[in-house]
C-alpha cells in the first residue's frame, strides 16, 4: 500500500496485501484505488477504530461484514463493497495512478479541503446545519480568483491556469 | 396540464410528469424553479400518487445553474442565488409523494443536486452524471452525495469531478436502472405508478423517514 498526496487530498494505491495497520491507513486516505492482485484484511488492525471508519465509508451492514467476518478479501470484493472505487489490471495500476493525480493536480486547490469540510458535516451535522456549511464554503469559493479564471477558462475554451487564491 | 417558457407539465394516469425544457442543455432558470413548484403545487389537487422529473431532448437532464449568470454573483447577490436553489431542492425532499427523476442525459452541478434530492433515479445509456463543480473552482451536492452513498463514493464523485457513466451509476446504486434512451419514460412510469400504486399516507410517511434517518441523535 502506498500512500500519495495531492493538493492536501490523499490517496492510497494498493498493490498486494494491505493488511493490519496498511488497511486502517487506507481506509484514512480520501481516495482508494487498486490493482486486480490486490488483497484486503482487518487483521491485526484496530477493529473499533477500522469499524467506525468503515461505516461511514460503507454503511453499517458492510462495516460489519468486513470487521466481524475477518475474511480477506479480493479486489473484486474490495470493489463490491465500496473500500476501493477503481480497480484495473495490476499492469495498469501506475497509468491510472497518473491519471489520477493529474486529474487532482489539474483542480483549483482551494476548492478540494472545502469539499471534504462539507463531506464530513454531512455526517456530523443536521441536514440543515450541512447545507449552511456548504453555503458558507459556496460564498467563499464564488469570490475567488480561480473560479473567476475557470469560468473564463470554460467560456474561452482553453484550460484554466489556478493560482490558489 | 400546464407550462412556461420553458417547462412542461401534465398527469396521466395517476403520475404527474415535468419536463425541464430550457435547451440545449436544460440549465436550471427561474422558469423552470417556478415551474417545478407550480406543478407540484397543481398535482395537489390532481390525485397523483408520484411524480416523473425529466429534460427536454437527450443531450441533457438538467446542466445546473447557468455558469454566465454565475460569473456575475457578488456578495450580494450570492446568498438569493443559493437560497433560490435551495428552495427547489426542498420542495422536492419536503413533497409528499415520491419523485422519480428520469436522466436522460448529462446531470452535473446543481442538475446533480436535482437528481439526487428525487427519491428514486432511472436512467438511460446515455446518463452521465458529474458533481463538477471542483472543476470551477466551486462546490455543490457534497451534502446529498455524501447522505446518500457511502463516504468513499461520495469523495470519489466531489474530489475529481469526473464524469461517471450509466453502467457505473447503476452498480453503486446511484441509478436504479438503466434502460435505452427510447424507453426511459416507460421505465420512470412503470417506478411512479408502483409506487402510486401503494397507500399514499404510508408512502408519505416512509418518504419522510429516510429524509429523517441520517439526522444525527439528540445527545441523551
Amino acid at each position: 500500500m502506498r500512500r500519495l498526496d495531492v493538493g492536501g487530498i490523499a490517496i492510497a494505491v494498493v498493490d498486494g496485501a494491505c493488511i493490519g495497520q496498511d488497511f486502517e491507513r487506507a481506509l484514512d486516505a480520501d481516495i482508494r484505488l487498486a490493482a486486480d492482485t490486490a488483497t484486503f484484511s482487518a487483521e491485526g488492525a484496530d477493529l473499533s477504530a477500522c469499524g467506525r471508519r468503515l461505516a461511514r465509508l460503507l454503511g453499517e451492514a458492510r462495516a460489519k461484514e468486513i470487521v466481524l467476518g475477518a475474511r480477506t478479501f479480493d479486489a473484486a470484493n474490495a470493489l463490491r463493497l465500496g473500500v476501493v472505487t477503481r480497480v484495473v489490471p495490476s499492469a495498469a495500476l501506475p497509468e491510472a495512478v497518473r491519471e489520477l493525480t493529474d486529474t487532482l493536480a489539474a483542480l483549483p486547490p482551494l476548492a478540494l479541503p472545502a469539499v471534504r469540510a462539507a463531506v464530513r458535516a454531512a455526517r456530523d451535522l443536521t441536514h440543515d446545519a450541512a447545507l449552511a456549511v456548504e453555503h458558507e464554503q459556496f460564498r467563499r469559493l464564488v469570490a475567488t480568483r480561480d473560479h473567476k479564471a475557470a469560468v473564463e477558462a470554460f467560456f474561452a475554451r482553453r484550460a484554466p491556469v489556478f493560482t490558489g487564491e | 396540464m400546464g407550462d412556461n417558457a420553458q417547462t412542461r407539465w401534465w398527469t396521466d394516469a395517476g403520475v404527474g410528469y415535468v419536463v425541464i425544457d430550457n435547451p440545449p442543455m436544460n440549465v436550471l432558470s427561474d422558469e423552470n424553479r417556478r415551474g417545478i413548484r407550480t406543478a407540484l403545487e397543481e398535482f395537489r389537487g390532481q390525485d397523483v400518487g408520484a411524480v416523473v422529473l425529466t429534460g427536454a431532448g437527450d443531450r441533457a437532464f438538467c446542466a445546473g445553474a447557468d455558469l454566465g449568470e454565475e460569473k456575475h454573483l457578488t456578495d450580494d447577490t450570492v446568498g438569493r442565488f443559493l437560497s433560490r436553489g435551495e428552495q427547489t431542492f426542498r420542495i422536492l425532499r419536503d413533497y409528499e409523494r415520491p419523485i422519480v427523476g428520469a436522466i436522460n442525459g448529462w446531470a452535473m452541478g446543481g442538475g446533480l443536486v436535482l437528481a439526487l434530492w428525487c427519491d428514486v433515479r432511472v436512467g438511460s445509456t446515455r446518463a452521465k452524471l458529474g458533481a463538477v463543480g471542483v472543476k470551477v473552482g466551486l462546490m455543490a451536492s457534497n451534502v446529498q452525495l455524501s447522505r446518500l452513498f457511502p463516504e468513499g463514493r461520495a469523495r470519489d464523485m466531489l474530489l475529481t469531478g469526473r464524469t461517471v457513466e450509466a453502467e457505473e451509476a447503476h452498480r453503486f446504486g446511484l441509478l436504479s436502472s438503466v434502460v435505452a434512451p427510447e424507453r426511459l419514460l416507460d421505465e420512470a412510469t412503470a417506478w411512479a405508478r408502483g409506487m402510486a400504486q401503494r397507500p399514499r399516507d404510508a408512502v408519505a410517511a416512509a418518504k419522510r423517514a429516510v429524509n429523517l434517518a441520517l439526522e444525527p441523535e439528540p445527545a441523551p
